[in-house]
Order: C-alpha cells, then sequence, then structure tokens
C-alpha cells in the first residue's frame, strides 16, 4: 500500500528560503488555530482538557527521521498532511451528519478556519516537495484511509477528537521539519557543490 | 385347611386389588396434571425488553380450571421481578407469551426468566432461560445512542473486562447529586441518573472514565407538544396548516416530524410549523389532522374547518399603472391562483403620499384593477395592494410589492393672501405656494388692484417666484380691491382677491386685552359675528419691531383657533388680531397682545435707578420700563433692602406695573442694598440693584446739638451784655442798697449778738460739718463780692437772686464759732471764716422758717456746677430728719428741721 516514487533528484537545490519560511509562517499559525480548536471542542462536548483517547495514530507514513533526505522528509510531511486533510473533512461531514449541523458558531467557524488553512499549508509543502523532485502521490490513497468513522456517537465524538489532535499533532511536526529544512538546505548546496567540483577535477 | 384358607382369601384379595386399582386409576389423573408445565420456552429480547414465550405440556390438556404460571426475572443471578400469567382453559394448548421491560440494558448483565406452573396448590418444577450479558474484551458503557424523555430516571451500566479496575461514572452537565453508582456484579457497574435537562447539542455523553474513556451518547429530550393547530387555504387546491410547537425536540437526528392528514410522507420536521398537502377544497367541514412524532412519542392534533371559509389569499402580482393623471391614476394587478378571478373581493390600495398612509377599498368579482382619484398633481406616490374574499372574512393577503407612480401637472392652487396696511402703505402678502400646492415650478405671481371706486380701472404687476408680498403706495383713504394670481407651466391659478379697507381715523377701535400661550401656542376664542359670512382671519405678528404677519384662515363657523407658528419666540410679545371675512374689506374683531410663553427677564431691566433718603424712609424710583425690554408681563414691582450690618433682608413691593418707585420705610442708619425686581408669572426677575448709606439720626442730633448751644450762648451773651450795661439800674431796682448792720462789739466773733437760739446746732453737729467738706470748695464769688454784705451771699453770681431775698430781710443768724480755719488768700471775713466750704449751696429761708435754717448737701449735684451757680430744681428734694437718729454717726444731722433748696423760677 505504501508507495512512494521519486525521481531520484538530490532535493534543496532550489528550495526558495521564502517559500520554506512563508510554509512555516502558515504551519504556526495553524497549529495555533488548532489550539483553538481543541479547546472549542472539548468545550462543547464537555471533555475535560486530559480526556483519554487512544495513543495509536491515525495518520500512516514513516516518522520523519534525520536519515532521509530533505525531498523524503517533504514528501512524508506532505503526505501525513494530506491525510490529515482528508480525516478532518470527513470529520466535519460525519460530525453535521451524526451530531447534528446547520450552526454557525465559534466551533464551526474555527473549524471551517483549520481546514482552509491546512489547505493553504498543503500547497505550500506541495510546492515546497515539488521543487525538491518529490512526486506527491498521496500514500496511502484516499480509498486506503479508514475514514468512515464509528457509528457509536460517543466513539465517534472520540474520533473526531483524534483527528483534531492528529492534525496538531502534524502540524506541529511541520513546524519542525520545515524550521529545520534551510540548515539541510545549506549543507546538501554544499555537498552537491563538492561533487560537482571533484567530478570537474576529476574530467 | 390351608386350601380352605386360601379359598377364603382370593375373594379379600380381590377386593383389596380392585380397590387398589380404583386408587391408582384416580391418582393416575391427578399425577397427570401435577406434569403439566411450560415447554419450549424461549426467551428473546428487544432493547431492554425481554419477551418469552411457551408452550403448555400435553399434560396441561387435563386442566379444567385457570392454570397459573409463575415467572421470576433475575438480573445477574439476583432475583428482580416476579409476574404471573393466568392461562384459562380454553387457553390451555396454545402458545404463551409475556414480556417485560429491564431497567438495564441486556448487555449490562444475565437476565434470566423462571416459569413454573401451579394448579390448585400444586407447583410444577423451575424452568428457565437466560440471556447472558456482554462478555467483552474491551470496556463499554451500555445503552448506547438510546433517547431519553427529560423528567425520566435511565440506568447506565459500565461493563469491564477482566482485570480492569471500576474507577467512576459520570454523565456530562449533571452533578453527582443527581447520580447514583451501584454495582451489579464484578465487572459491572450501574449509574442511575434522574434526567432533568435536554441535550443541549448533539447527545449527552455517559462516560466510564479509563484509559482511555469509553462511553455512549444519550438523547435527551422532549416528546412532541403541538398546539394551536390551524388550518386554511390559500390556492383553493391544498390545505395549509401551522402550529406551535414548544419544546418538542430532540437533538439531531430524532427531531419531531409532522405529518398531515395520516398521510406517510412527512410534511414538515422541527422547528418548521407549518406545511401543506394538495387536497380536494369543497364547502364542508373535515377536521383536518396532524401528526407529530419522535422518538420519545406521538401525539394527534386537529381542527375542524371548512377551507372555502378561510382562504387566505396570495397578494395581487404584477401590479402596474395603467394611465397616469393629473388628480387620477388606474392601477391593474394579476392572480397567481386562476381561482380568485372567481371570488367576490374586497381589495385595499395603500397610498403612501411622503409618509402619509391613506387606504382606499375597492370591491368586485375578480377585482383587479383600481381607479385612484383625488390624487395631487406633480405628485409622487406609492401603493401597495392587498385583497381578501368579500365573504366569509377569514385574513387579509400580505400587500403587494409596492409600486411608485408620479402624477402630472397642473394650474396652481389659489394663492392664501392677506393684507397689512402700513402708514400709506399696503402691502399684499400671500403665502409660498407649497410643492403640493404649486404644481410644477412657479414662474411668477400677478398682482392686481383697483380701487373699490373705480373698478374698471386695474393696475397690474408681475412679481419674481421668490417674492410672496407687494407693497403698494395708495391712498389708504380709499378701499382697494387686490388680487393675485400664481403662474406655472400649466397655467395660472383662480385668483386670489382681497379687499383692502379705507383707513378711517374715526373708526371704531378694539381694546386690546392680554393673552398667554400655552405649550408654545395661543388658543385664541372670539364671539361669533353676523358679518364673517366667509369665515374669520387670525394674525399676528410682534408686537414690536418688525412684523412679519402670519395668518390663518378658519371657517365660518369656527369661533376659536389654536395659533402655532415655528416663527413663535419664548419672550417676545405678539399682537394678534381676529379679523371677519366679509364680501367686502375685514373687519377687526378683537386684538390681543401676549407671550406665547413668558420668559424670565434678565437683570439689570431698571434705568436709571436713584435713591433718596427722606428722614427714615428710603425711596428707590426707576425709569418707566419700555414693553420692548419686558420678556413678561409685568405684575408689579418689588424692592429689597439688605442691611449690610445683620444681613437682613426686608422688602416692599407693589401690584402696580406701572409704578416707577418704591419707598422703603422705618430703615436704620446703615449701609443698605437696595434691589429693585419685577414680579411676573414667572418670577421675580430683571433685579437692579444700587447701594446707599442711611446716616440722619447722627447729623440731625449733631445739628441740633450745635444750634441749642449756639442759641443758649447767644442769649447769655445778650442778657450778660444788658445786664452790664444796665447794671446800676438793675443794682438799684433788683439790689437796693441795705443800710450796714451796726455791730456793737468786734472781736473773735463777728455775730456775737445774734439770736444764736434760732438755730439749734449741737456741738457734735458743728463739730461734724467739716467731715462733710473733705474737699474744699472753691470760693464763692458772690461772698467775695458781697464783701460788705456779710449777710447776704448769692448763690447767682452773675446776677441771679433768689426771690424771697427781695421781700425779707435777712434774719438773724447765729452761727456757731467753730475753729475752722481760715482759706488761705481769702479776705479775712467773720463770715467766711465761719463758711469755709462754699461747696454747701446753703439757702435761707427768710422770715418765720428762720429757726430751722441748716446746711443741706445736694445729691446728685457736683460742687463746682453747685459753686458756679442756681441749679433750678423742679423738685425741692428733702431728707428726713430722723435719719440722724438711725444714724448718730452721720457727717451731718439736723434735728427737727429741713435744709430747703430754691425752688425753680418756673414754679
Amino acid at each position: 500500500m505504501a508507495a512512494r516514487r521519486t525521481r531520484g533528484m538530490t532535493g534543496g537545490s532550489d528550495l526558495s528560503r521564502a517559500t520554506v519560511a512563508r510554509a512555516t509562517a502558515i504551519a504556526e499559525l495553524l497549529r495555533y488555530e488548532c489550539s483553538i480548536l481543541l479547546e472549542l471542542y472539548r468545550k462543547k462536548e464537555s471533555f475535560t482538557a486530559d480526556v483519554t483517547v487512544t495513543e495509536s495514530r491515525l495518520v500512516s507514513v514513516p516518522p520523519p527521521s534525520s536519515q532521509l533526505e530533505t525531498r523524503d522528509k517533504l514528501w512524508c510531511l506532505h503526505s501525513a498532511l494530506l491525510q490529515c486533510r482528508s480525516f478532518l473533512e470527513r470529520a466535519i461531514t460525519k460530525e453535521e451528519e451524526q451530531l447534528g449541523g446547520g450552526k454557525k458558531g465559534d466551533y464551526e467557524t474555527q473549524r471551517k478556519m483549520v481546514k482552509e488553512r491546512l489547505s493553504l499549508l498543503l500547497i505550500n509543502t506541495g510546492e515546497l516537495l515539488k521543487t525538491a523532485g518529490g512526486v506527491m502521490i498521496l500514500t496511502p490513497s484516499s480509498e486506503g484511509l479508514e475514514l468512515d468513522g464509528p457509528t457509536i456517537l460517543f466513539e465517534l465524538k472520540l474520533w473526531v477528537y483524534r483527528i483534531f489532535e492528529e492534525v496538531d499533532y502534524w502540524t506541529k511536526t511541520a513546524i519542525t521539519t520545515l524550521q529545520a529544512l534551510p540548515s539541510v538546505i545549506a549543507k546538501e548546496r554544499a555537498r552537491t557543490t563538492r561533487v560537482r567540483s571533484t567530478r570537474s577535477a576529476r574530467r | 385347611m390351608v386350601l380352605v384358607k386360601g379359598i377364603m382369601m382370593i375373594p379379600w384379595l380381590l377386593l383389596v386389588s380392585l380397590f387398589c386399582k380404583s386408587t391408582q386409576d384416580g391418582n393416575g389423573q391427578e399425577s397427570g396434571v401435577l406434569h403439566c408445565g411450560a415447554q419450549n420456552l424461549k426467551l428473546t429480547n428487544s432493547s431492554q425488553m425481554i419477551l418469552l414465550t411457551w408452550e403448555d405440556t400435553p399434560s396441561c390438556s387435563a386442566v379444567q380450571d385457570v392454570l397459573i404460571y409463575e415467572l421470576e426475572v433475575l438480573i445477574a443471578d439476583k432475583k428482580e421481578h416476579y409476574d404471573e400469567v393466568a392461562v384459562t382453559p380454553d387457553q390451555i394448548g396454545s402458545s404463551h407469551s409475556w414480556n417485560w421491560t429491564s431497567y438495564l440494558a441486556l448487555e449490562c448483565a444475565s437476565h434470566s426468566v423462571r416459569l413454573r406452573s401451579r394448579y390448585k396448590n400444586h407447583t410444577s418444577q423451575w424452568n428457565q432461560e437466560t440471556l447472558p450479558g456482554l462478555e467483552t474484551s474491551k470496556a463499554e458503557v451500555y445503552p448506547k445512542d438510546k433517547h431519553f424523555q427529560v423528567g425520566s430516571t435511565a440506568t447506565f451500566c459500565c461493563v469491564l473486562p477482566a482485570g480492569d479496575v471500576f474507577d467512576k461514572m459520570s454523565l456530562t452537565e449533571y452533578s453527582s447529586a443527581d447520580m447514583n453508582t451501584t454495582r451489579i456484579s464484578n465487572q459491572t457497574y450501574a449509574l442511575t441518573v434522574h434526567l432533568n435537562q435536554a441535550s443541549k447539542y448533539s447527545c449527552t455523553d455517559v462516560k466510564c472514565e479509563l484509559n482511555p474513556d469509553v462511553g455512549a451518547c444519550a438523547y435527551i429530550g422532549y416528546p412532541p407538544n403541538v398546539t394551536d393547530l390551524q388550518c386554511e387555504t390559500r390556492d383553493l387546491q391544498s390545505v395549509d396548516c401551522h402550529w406551535t410547537d414548544k419544546d418538542s425536540s430532540l437533538p439531531f437526528k430524532s427531531v419531531t416530524e409532522y405529518h398531515l392528514l395520516e398521510s406517510p410522507t412527512i410534511c414538515a420536521k422541527w422547528p418548521e410549523t407549518r406545511c401543506s398537502q394538495e387536497v380536494r377544497v369543497d364547502a364542508r367541514e373535515r377536521n383536518w389532522t396532524l401528526t407529530a412524532s419522535n422518538p420519545l412519542g406521538e401525539v394527534k392534533l386537529s381542527d375542524t374547518a371548512d377551507l372555502t371559509k378561510r382562504v387566505h389569499m396570495f397578494p395581487p402580482e404584477g401590479v402596474t399603472v395603467l394611465s397616469v393623471n393629473a388628480r387620477n391614476v388606474s392601477l391593474e394587478w394579476k392572480w397567481t391562483v386562476q381561482q380568485y378571478y372567481n371570488l367576490s373581493l374586497i381589495c385595499q390600495v395603500n397610498i403612501n403620499n411622503h409618509g402619509e398612509n391613506t387606504i382606499s377599498e375597492y370591491f368586485g368579482v375578480g377585482l383587479n384593477f383600481a381607479v385612484l382619484n383625488d390624487l395631487i398633481p406633480n405628485w409622487t406616490y406609492n401603493v401597495a395592494i392587498r385583497c381578501r374574499t368579500a365573504q366569509h372574512f377569514w385574513k387579509w393577503s400580505s400587500w403587494s410589492t409596492n409600486v411608485n407612480f408620479h402624477t402630472k401637472g397642473d394650474v396652481p392652487d389659489a394663492l392664501d393672501v392677506w393684507m397689512q396696511v402700513m402708514d400709506n402703505q399696503i402691502i399684499t402678502i400671500w403665502k409660498m405656494p407649497l410643492a403640493n400646492q404649486s404644481h410644477g415650478h412657479i414662474e411668477d405671481y400677478e398682482v392686481t388692484w383697483t380701487k373699490t371706486t373705480e373698478r374698471e380701472r386695474q393696475n397690474r404687476t408681475k412679481v419674481a417666484p421668490n417674492n410672496f408680498s407687494l407693497a403698494l403706495s395708495l391712498d389708504t383713504t380709499v378701499g382697494h380691491i387686490v388680487t393675485v394670481t400664481a403662474r406655472n407651466i400649466n397655467g395660472s391659478s383662480a385668483p386670489s382677491t382681497i379687499t383692502i379697507p379705507s383707513s378711517n381715523p374715526d373708526g371704531t377701535r378694539v381694546n386690546t386685552s392680554l393673552i398667554i400661550g400655552s405649550n408654545g401656542s395661543f388658543n385664541l376664542s372670539w364671539s361669533a359675528s353676523p358679518t364673517a359670512s366667509c369665515g374669520y382671519i387670525v394674525d399676528w405678528c410682534p408686537t414690536l419691531g418688525n412684523c412679519t404677519v402670519g395668518w390663518l384662515k378658519v371657517s365660518p363657523n369656527q369661533t376659536n383657533a389654536s395659533i402655532l407658528s415655528k416663527n413663535f419666540k419664548d419672550g417676545l410679545r405678539y399682537t394678534l388680531s381676529v379679523y371677519a371675512c366679509t364680501q367686502e374689506a375685514p373687519v377687526l374683531l378683537q386684538r390681543r397682545e401676549g407671550y406665547v410663553r413668558e420668559k424670565k427677564i434678565q437683570d439689570g431691566l431698571f434705568k436709571s435707578v436713584k435713591g433718596q433718603q427722606q428722614d427714615w424712609d428710603y425711596e428707590v424710583s426707576w425709569e418707566p420700563i419700555s414693553r420692548r425690554e419686558q420678556t413678561a408681563f409685568i405684575q408689579g414691582y418689588v424692592l429689597y433692602c439688605l442691611d449690610n450690618n445683620n444681613n437682613k433682608v426686608i422688602n416692599f413691593s407693589t401690584d402696580n406695573p406701572e409704578a416707577t418707585s418704591l419707598t422703603a420705610r422705618n430703615l436704620k442708619n446703615g449701609s443698605y442694598i437696595f434691589t429693585v425686581k419685577a414680579r411676573t408669572a414667572v418670577g421675580e426677575c430683571g433685579a437692579t440693584s444700587i447701594t446707599a448709606t442711611l446716616n440722619l439720626l447722627t447729623d440731625n442730633l449733631i445739628g441740633t446739638v450745635f444750634i441749642s448751644l449756639a442759641a443758649v450762648f447767644g442769649l447769655l451773651s445778650l442778657i450778660t451784655i444788658v445786664c452790664y450795661r444796665h447794671w446800676t439800674c438793675i443794682k438799684d431796682t433788683v439790689y437796693p442798697p441795705i443800710p450796714k448792720p451796726v455791730l456793737t462789739s468786734t472781736g473773735e466773733h463777728g455775730c456775737r449778738n445774734f439770736q444764736v437760739d434760732q438755730c439749734h446746732y449741737s456741738e457734735a453737729d458743728i463739730m461734724d460739718v467739716p467731715e462733710l467738706y473733705c474737699r474744699a470748695g472753691t470760693p464763692i464769688n458772690g461772698f467775695v463780692s458781697q464783701e460788705n454784705m456779710p449777710f447776704v451771699f448769692s448763690q447767682t453770681p452773675k446776677g441771679y437772686y433768689n426771690q424771697p431775698l427781695k421781700k425779707f430781710t435777712p434774719p438773724p443768724l447765729t452761727l456757731p464759732s467753730t475753729a475752722i480755719p481760715s482759706q488761705p488768700g481769702l479776705p479775712s471775713s467773720p463770715f467766711r471764716r465761719e463758711f469755709p466750704n462754699a461747696s454747701y449751696n446753703l439757702i435761707m429761708q427768710p422770715g418765720n422758717q428762720q429757726s430751722n435754717f441748716c446746711p443741706e448737701l445736694q445729691e446728685g449735684t457736683s460742687l463746682e456746677r453747685s459753686s458756679d451757680g442756681y441749679q433750678p430744681h423742679g423738685h425741692p428734694e428733702t431728707f428726713a430728719t430722723n435719719q440722724t437718729e438711725e444714724d448718730p454717726d452721720s457727717p451731718m444731722s439736723c434735728v427737727s428741721t429741713y435744709i430747703l433748696l430754691p425752688q425753680s423760677s418756673s414754679r
């Protein structure tokens, strides 16, 4: 199920610092908005702050590793965020179907804002991934995701909460990954330059 | 013998065996009944309800009476419920069923049902069926996603897998006081809650707090609560019903659904409260039924109505203005429902004229047009239409959409003309035509005038559209007729004519009376006048200053008017005149002066305030107050006097509004602040003050004293001069020469031969005398000047003499010869030696009183004054002689005698 395809390009050669900075700023804003969304949801569902849900992750991607190249890191991140958006969209639909919709309160506004911000972040990470030479193929595919969610209402509520936490988790991961990119880019550039100069010297 | 015995035993054995058989036969039937019981037990469930079905065993067919089945319900092996089912003989053989709803979800614990039969005190063995509880590998809460009614009690359970430890259960938004947790089995716990509040958002969470949390959702709400169903028809093809539904709600996905006329189709969902359904509308009453249902219940409500009497029309559509004229317009509209064209209708047209609404009604079958009359030319209107059936009024339709139109222009309305005669000028004035009077832009005004005596000779002039008066210098001794018309693009208005009366100095005058306004207006009334054929005219303008006249025309049958003008100012005096409108010139009927609202007069009203002291009074005067200064009617004046010494205020007032002075009376010396104020209906006002000091008493007193002293001095001087000039004459006349006494001997005592017994002085008395003279008096001039007349001494050396001396010879006086040292520097005379202290004003009484001459000290009289001359006394004072007896140590004592003081000449 996990399918990954790369074009074998060295990542980061053309990564724009501005794009990275913009993506980081968006991720930071999304993180802030996620925290508000979680708070509003806890308040709406009378969940305490220490409400415990299962610790397993909904999003399935290889964990980011320092051993990975930049484009692979970006691919992992982008893939995770794509899954997050799918889950979020499904959660919103299920919530409106099963738990009542139509109301336009603070919670619903915040939920919509998080969804739109996540989409914006995805555009930026996608741009970075494209620049890094990665391929934007979701893995696992949307068909493979368990998007149906539980049918029992209480479990559905917990599931929605898990999705919000998942978005929050991957947003934090995105910030960490994006903040680490400039130094990686610099190192890789330096390495690329060395390799090229070595090759030209050999010639 | 044995055989015989055996043969004899046989019948007995037969009898016994027969008995036994008969007994066995009877016992066999009974034992068959006792074997009657249940078979084929089947225990099922639906939600929390358990359903048990069973059949009778074949042996039950013998039962001929009511068979009882006893049932017991055990939850987690604990007896929870007991019930009985009675089976009549005719039911025996058929299948039986019984159900019971558990308070607990069946997943929570095993539910067992035991069953046995009972017949005539005989019971069968128990048969038992069990529904096992849930055996789970993970914790669960039951029931899940169930509906509960607010006010009910619900039990939830938390089933734990083996090894898990229970902590607590809770229900969101419920306090622990409303909940009770019990242990059902080792791994099952129940939470019983009284549900007193509906779920707020989606559903209420029931949590079993573990790691991770497990829980269930509960829908808590209300069953349908529908009231006030009312059905009608709008299109005569369907029924349209509406209702109210309070609290009929359950959270999302469980809302109340409404069905009309028992139709399975959902007509509406809460919170909608209206729906319609196609029906055949005919003229008969029938029930219109609404069914409201949600998971908690169902309610049916009916409304009985003949829909042909309940037609609630849709509003007219497509309202258009067909023809627009100056004063009328025709409107047309369409009906979206064709049946409306067959109905007898009433329509209302709301004509909105710049915010003012007028409603006109129109009737007709299938009415779809209306003609609006009496419109204002050149005017914009906004109209809307609504209709209803003429018969069986039910409801008006809503208003149609608004339609605007603008009427065509027309000639201006006739002007409202009035006149004002000032000196030799006749001012014709007219009111500016309002927009709804001009019917178009006014281009100019035309004024024509003629003398009443020469009507054929007309003068004519045009006036610019922004002028609304024309001053004509005409001979005011002759009446004039003035006509004014306004002209716009559509033509000239009808002429407005006014007759200017000739000024007649001998004409009847009308007295002016006062009037006070109320609420910013003047309420004027007058007596009806027979001459007022065309009504009355009331005009007004400020009494003083520039007069911009305003006027009001009222009908002949009206004899009062409320005059309200935006130009009215508080505190400004107006003159109001009432004229009778006649076929000739207007006739003045009444004139009033007043304030629309009196205003306090500003301080400093009084000019040239002066004060004048008049003895103890002080008059404050001022100039007459002009009416221009008056912002209220003056009813009088008040004068306040503030005494600066003690801050005491006294006031004096007058009710005469014409007064120009006020007098403060009976004042005292001191400084005063005099404040004069005008008294008006709005209080005292216009204060003006002056300060004055009153010192009349001191000046007059000093003056009087000085004048008196001067007069006395002058008189004394005159007397002195006269006396000096005529001293000889006076002396001869008043003081004739007295022959010198002949002394018989001379020695230490010059008056030895005197009759000393006439004065009985004791020695002690004589010796006491010097004590009285503790201070030597000044020598008496008289004694000195009368040195040669030792028996005469005068207290008035300036020529005044005691009268008795004139007539009587001085009596012989014997004086005790006391050793009183003579005063140094004085002439040595026997007399002087004996009366060294001349401060005593001793009076020698002549005649027969000679025996009682004693010196006496005049009380309260200074020695100096006594020595200077005679002091007249109005009342000769006497001292009682017995004083001596009471006080023998008195410095001077006269025994049985008095000392007489000179009598006043006035006496």
